[in-house]
């Protein structure tokens, strides 16, 4: 009984760790005062992926287009392989724009969580709010659209972007093939619901 | 100023090398292109496609295969830089996604189907259907290039126009998909081989 209760507290206390705990993150006094996403950051390049989506229990593809057009300003649009667009946001500053959404998509909900989503994946840089490091990581804490998210570097190269909400990982995003700060394939998971974008690039 | 002169010299010359068609010249356009799509019973063609989005530094070409076989059977294939497939059969749309297959997709159904019937019309010399577009006929040489504006006020709000390229012979050699943000997906047409023995098992999922 007494070992029951004490699992019990345990797992209580686990569940209620802020996600650094649960992690074992050790908390570090870091120089970087901002995060660093280098991975749509060049004006002159076209960033073009092939994407698969799984929304829903429902499996789309189409072409996933991020590109920057000057600082802190970005266009992002989806299309079918044939070309029709699906949607179309600009990103400058704090502003959002819708340009373009089909009309069975222009949802508030669903272009809510795009939204955020597309805002981590492109935010160049962000204020460091906390450092940890864990293995061979450095997490760099920042918030984007006041959400929490955990920036995980790798020998200098990010690899992961974690949304946290109520010490939970709701989102992550994870960088892999990765040449000169491009980022081959990307995957947007969510763990709250079913939604998962799995991006490769097409050149 | 001799640049600007220059200049405007090749404007008039464009604007000349594009003209529109008289009611006789479009007359005898659709029926050169029906005699041709009657004696027309399969297609097989290579396509390039040039995704253009104003934004971008450069367009997103890709290339496949297109397969037709009358009545209304459609392939369309890209085997590059992706392999994707979309199979048009029972009015049912096929999908083949890199080896995922499935038969669904989001909105695009509808576009693709009135493409596709665009297509497919085009080839079989039944596509000037004026109740569902407003049609303009032009002549460039010894081609031509038609004008469809949809009458369907909401497809015209996801493609605004298609052009139609046809070479001397009445073959379709280009579409152009025009989207409202004047943004547009064209497709041309390379190696057509027409009436070749097609069988079946090209058009299986």
């Amino acid at each position: 009984m007494r070992f029951l209760l004490t699992s019990l507290c345990f797992f209580l206390l686990i569940g209620c760790a802020s996600y650094p705990v649960q992690n074992g993150f050790e908390p570090e006094n870091g120089s970087l005062r901002e995060t660093s996403n280098p991975y749509f950051a060049n004006t002159e390049k076209d960033y073009v992926y092939k994407a698969k989506i799984d929304a829903f229990n429902k499996s789309f593809g189409g072409i996933f287009i991020v590109k920057k057009l000057g600082e802190a300003h970005h266009r992002i649009a989806f299309t079918t392989e044939i070309g029709n667009t699906i949607f179309d946001f600009t990103f400058e500053g704090n502003d959002f724009k819708v340009n373009r959404i089909l009309k069975e998509l222009d949802k508030k909900v669903l272009i809510n969580i795009l939204k955020r989503d597309f805002k981590a994946l492109i935010q160049e840089q962000s204020r460091v709010k906390n450092s940890f490091t864990s293995d061979k990581n450095t997490i760099l804490q920042t918030d984007i659209l006041s959400k929490k998210h955990y920036f995980y570097y790798a020998d200098r190269q990010l690899h992961k972007i974690a949304r946290v909400d109520r010490n939970k990982e709701k989102v992550e995003f994870n960088f892999t093939q990765i040449e000169e700060q491009f980022a081959k394939e990307i995957e947007i998971a969510h763990h709250n619901f079913k939604l998962h974008i799995a991006l490769k690039a097409l050149k | 100023m001799h640049k600007i002169l220059f200049l405007l010299f090749f404007i008039s010359l464009s604007a000349v090398a594009q003209k529109e068609m008289t009611s006789a010249e479009a007359t005898a356009l659709k029926a050169k292109v029906k005699t041709r799509a009657n004696a027309t019973t399969t297609v097989l063609s290579e396509f390039t496609q040039y995704k253009h989005l104003d934004f971008l530094s450069d367009d997103i070409v890709s290339q496949g295969k297109l397969a037709f076989k009358v009545p209304n059977l459609v392939k369309w294939e890209y085997t590059k830089p992706f392999a994707y497939s979309v199979l048009f059969k029972n009015e049912t749309l096929f999908i083949n996604d890199d080896g995922n297959k499935s038969n669904m997709d989001v909105g695009s159904n509808k576009i693709f189907k009135q493409l596709n019937q665009l297509i497919t019309a085009s080839i079989r010399g039944d596509m000037f259907d004026d109740n569902e577009f407003n049609i303009k006929y032009f002549k460039i040489n010894d081609s031509s290039l038609v004008y469809f504006l949809p009458k369907d006020e909401q497809f015209s709000k996801f493609i605004k126009a298609f052009h139609l390229s046809f070479n001397a012979n009445g073959d379709v050699t280009e579409v152009k998909m025009i989207e409202p943000s004047d943004d547009y997906t064209q497709i041309k047409f390379t190696d057509r081989i027409v009436n070749k023995n097609l069988p079946d098992a090209v058009f299986t999922h």
